[in-house]
């Protein structure tokens, strides 16, 4: 394909970009102890759980900064930044979707999201989040004749409270990392998703985030608890307006399935990735694990296209017999992005498996990194792990990365990796080319197949964005 | 600094080197004593501590030492035979020299400036610790230097004896090996020891450099017994259309690290390096390659296999390094392990490092215990499945010993390591090396 072409492709415009004015109550930038008892009494949090943010600020203080990943950023400067903020409209709060400020669901709408029309066709329920606060949740009823919690995190708190005392850093410790410390500390909000014994969620759970105010970290907060026998799918996925200024976004989410549970949880992630020159774009630095109990199991699936700095790994306790931990992933990276995403299986339970599918696509200048550890405890008889991670390079300017670590201390169990890396096949783009497809679509195809094996988990609403999601992504930047 | 920096810069002081040696041995002590000391935390060394040697309070040279003949067998093979016993030549032991061949006191003024100008330099010496050490340490040492157009008629090997000493003690391995254009050589390292109550530390360095179209055979046989320390390392620059072909296998030590870090400079290099690996009782064996594709052209194939007993440790470390605008680069990697304890642990990690797109690069790592299937087949055969584990196991090595061009290697390794797998002699009828 032609250069200019070629060039004309990689320079698409992230077409989610714009921004809401929306008045927001933003506190000044700056992190201190203060800082973290005004968020807890400005949601009127109960005295243990302000001690439990306390006790992961005193943490966080002492920790460094992880140096590791293959990623490079200028330092960040957590004392410039905001650590709350929430929409006026929160004051009184609303009842149902029509006392929503209008602007604001403008906003979704913007991005494809017609809420209303949702609760009717998609049969989701949506838990927004803008900013920090949640500020409509849809469905609430059907989902509580089945038994389910699903609210904000900030209810569940009030409402709740000995299932969040009991559950929460319950999967990821306060002190976990530095990013999970921070959250811990300054937590603004997200989901909480509770489903009762034996039941099955009546309908995909779904999240929507963006990140509206200016200079505002996003430190979102998900516990999803399924109890014996239960079933649930979540989906999360995110846009972000246009911006010049890097923004932090570090979220925690932790899953808990019981005894024969199992919780799949997908995300399309699209923060905005900064332009062609590498300017602005989000940090994305995500703790993400889930335990899983005997017969359990935990799905994560990704596609992952936006963030200038993606650190990501969703990650898998196997800790009862028999449980099974998949992660399936696609990431891609264009222009100046940096990603840094992959997944650990620790397996302690007896014939525990896992599965690790990983599709990185490099294209621009960016750099995509696999990193991945699959442990085998002395205790997991006859485990069994499986991992593929395939790159595609677009571009020569590009870097495709792998760092599996392997670590294995029981002889019964099988660990298998495999890796590949390679461009777009000359010969795969030649045999549609004369076919009559354009090269771009050639390889739009041929991208969508490297990806199928993952796009396959998602649910169908997904699916459909991801695909076009890649297709937007990468239009082009092929040669 | 640590007591053991010190005390191996005590042991540097206290060396005779000859004169030339010591800009390089005075820049290896500057790094060795300003370098930060490993810990779990430090990449290179995740999986390895190092706190077993620092405790072996290694303050002195190791003296040498006679009757080693008795417990070692020699590779058989008409070779130029150079003997070190505790690090310190044996003449004795040693055969004449051809003028290709010289310990480094021997030079002559054009060898003397073929050292100069390599030794020391393959080596990336802020990357590997241990290289500075060896830098900081040169004394003695062989060069290998092939001229231009010619092949060495016999091998060059290399027999480094460790014997037991009354207190622990350090010995020191440099071998340099500079192929000019179109050269040719087959090198062979041998590292022995004489008894399971070693107490040494031996640090050894090999460095190489092979010009355009020169092509080295070379061979690192680490057969130790118990207890012995070894850091070893082989440099490798290949220059244009180079080909090397490494084999390397390592048995025995209660910590063993040897780095592999070959660098193709030249359009059309070619590596091709094989590794067995086979520690059992409370052995550790850490194999580190990195293998850095600076220019286009150049093919890598990598295979290292393991087999672990008892309460043994390996660790297994395999990165390829393709750099910006080293297109069409082929490169290849794959390291399996055969758990056969439950009291062992492996720990592997194979890296791609790309920065080129017109590449075509995999790796694969598999841990495992000997396949069920394959056990099965066998004893429905009427095989027993002793037998059949012997047989599985050993044919898991064998593939990669078959490979092994040198025929003498082969015949020396065959048999050792099918007894290393029937510890009843009865069984081994089944295997042909016997």
């Amino acid at each position: 394909m032609a250069e200019q072409e070629v060039e004309h492709l990689i320079r698409k415009e992230y077409a989610a970009g714009f921004h809401t004015d929306i008045d927001s109550d933003t506190l000044p930038p700056g992190l201190n102890e203060d800082v973290v008892r005004f968020i807890s009494a400005k949601k009127g949090e109960p005295e243990w759980l302000l001690e439990w943010r306390l006790q992961a600020f005193r943490a966080w203080q002492e920790m460094v900064e992880p140096e590791w990943a293959h990623v490079k950023y200028p330092d960040i400067d957590f004392q410039a930044l905001s650590y709350f903020s929430a929409p006026k409209s929160m004051a009184d709060r609303p009842q149902s979707l029509d006392e929503v400020d209008p602007e604001l669901l403008r906003t979704y709408e913007k991005l494809g999201i017609p809420v209303h029309e949702q609760e009717v066709l998609a049969g989701v329920a949506v838990d927004m989040v803008f900013d920090s606060v949640s500020v409509g949740t849809t469905f609430r009823a059907k989902l509580k004749e089945a038994g389910v919690i699903f609210c904000s995190i900030s209810e569940a708190v009030h409402d709740y409270p000995e299932l969040v005392k009991k559950y929460l850093g319950s999967v990821v410790p306060q002190k976990d990392n530095y990013y999970a410390a921070l959250n811990s500390a300054v937590f603004s909000d997200g989901s909480f998703v509770y489903i009762p014994k034996g039941v099955r969620c009546p309908m995909e759970l779904s999240t929507y985030f963006r990140i509206n105010e200016q200079n505002t970290g996003q430190f979102e907060r998900t516990l999803i608890v399924a109890e014996e026998g239960s079933h649930v799918s979540y989906l999360e996925g995110c846009t972000a307006p246009m911006r010049d200024e890097n923004q932090l976004h570090a979220a925690v989410v932790e899953l808990v399935a019981l005894d024969n549970a199992e919780i799949k949880y997908s995300t399309v992630q699209n923060w905005y990735p900064g332009d062609e020159k590498g300017k602005g774009g989000i940090y994305n630095f995500v703790t993400k694990r889930g335990i899983a109990y005997t017969n359990a199991k935990i799905s994560w699936t990704q596609v992952e296209t936006g963030s200038a700095v993606t650190w990501k790994y969703p990650s898998c306790i196997l800790r009862g017999d028999n449980s099974v931990g998949e992660f399936y992933s696609v990431a891609l990276t264009n222009n100046y992005q940096q990603a840094d995403t992959g997944t650990k299986m620790i397996h302690i339970g007896k014939n525990t498996r896992s599965t690790i599918i990983s599709k990185g696509i490099s294209a621009g200048r960016s750099q995509n990194a696999y990193r991945g550890l699959v442990r085998m405890n002395p205790g997991a008889e006859g485990a069994r792990n499986y991992t593929q991670c395939d790159s595609l390079l677009i571009g020569d300017r590009c870097g495709a990365h792998t760092f599996p670590y392997i670590e294995s201390k029981n002889p019964t169990a099988v660990v298998e990796h495999e890796a590949t890396t390679s461009k777009v096949s000359e010969d795969q783009l030649f045999l549609c080319q004369q076919r009559g497809l354009d090269a771009e679509k050639a390889v739009s195809m041929i991208v969508n197949g490297f990806c199928r094996e993952v796009f396959k988990e998602l649910p169908m609403e997904f699916a459909v964005e991801a695909g076009k999601l890649l297709e937007v992504s990468l239009e082009g930047s092929v040669g | 600094m640590t007591d053991f920096q010190q005390h191996a810069l005590q042991l540097a002081d206290a060396q005779s080197s000859p004169d030339w040696l010591n800009d390089l041995r005075a820049q290896g002590a500057q790094q060795w004593q300003s370098a930060a000391w490993p810990t779990r935390r430090t990449e290179l060394w995740k999986y390895t501590p190092l706190v077993p040697l620092q405790n072996g309070d290694f303050k002195r040279w190791a003296e040498p030492a006679g009757g080693w003949q008795d417990h070692i067998e020699q590779i058989d093979l008409d070779a130029t035979r150079l003997v070190f016993v505790n690090g310190v030549f044996d003449p004795e032991a040693s055969s004449e020299l051809p003028p290709e061949v010289v310990r480094f006191g021997d030079a002559s003024a054009e060898q003397k400036a073929v050292i100069s100008e390599h030794l020391g330099k393959v080596v990336d010496t802020e990357r590997h610790l241990f290289a500075a050490l060896s830098n900081a340490w040169v004394a003695e040492g062989v060069l290998v230097h092939v001229p231009r157009g010619q092949r060495l008629p016999k091998p060059v090997y290399v027999l480094h004896v460790s014997t037991p000493t009354a207190e622990p003690a350090t010995a020191n391995s440099r071998v340099l090996a500079v192929l000019e254009d179109g050269a040719e050589a087959t090198l062979i390292e041998h590292y022995a020891s004489t008894a399971d109550e070693q107490n040494g530390f031996v640090n050894s360095l090999t460095e190489v450099v092979l010009k355009d179209n020169a092509g080295m055979q070379h061979y690192r046989i680490n057969m130790e017994e118990e207890n012995i320390f070894h850091l070893g390392g082989v440099h490798a620059d290949l220059y244009r259309s180079a080909r090397l072909r490494g084999f390397t296998i390592a048995q025995g030590s209660r910590l063993k690290r040897v780095d592999y870090q070959v660098n193709h400079k030249g359009e059309g290099a070619d590596l091709n390096l094989q590794g067995i690996y086979l520690p059992r009782n409370s052995q550790y064996v850490d194999y580190h390659t990195n293998i850095e594709h600076c220019v286009p052209h150049c093919t890598t194939k990598e295979v290292f296999r393991g087999i672990l007993a008892d309460k043994s440790r390996a660790v297994f470390n395999g990165r390829i390094h393709i750099h910006q605008d080293a297109q069409k680069t082929l490169a290849e990697l794959s390291n399996k392990n055969l758990l056969t304890s439950n009291k062992a642990e492996v720990d592997t990690k194979p890296e791609l490092e790309i920065y080129a797109d017109d590449v075509k690069c995999a790796h694969g790592a598999t841990v495992s215990q000997i396949n069920k299937g394959a056990l099965f087949y066998l004893q429905s055969r009427g095989v027993s499945r002793k037998e059949a584990e012997i047989m599985l196991s050993f044919g898991f090595i064998n593939e990669l010993l078959q490979e092994v061009q040198e025929p003498a290697v082969q015949n020396y390794l065959g048999p050792r390591l099918a007894r290393l797998f029937s510890r009843d002699n009865e069984l081994l009828r089944h295997i042909s090396y016997e």
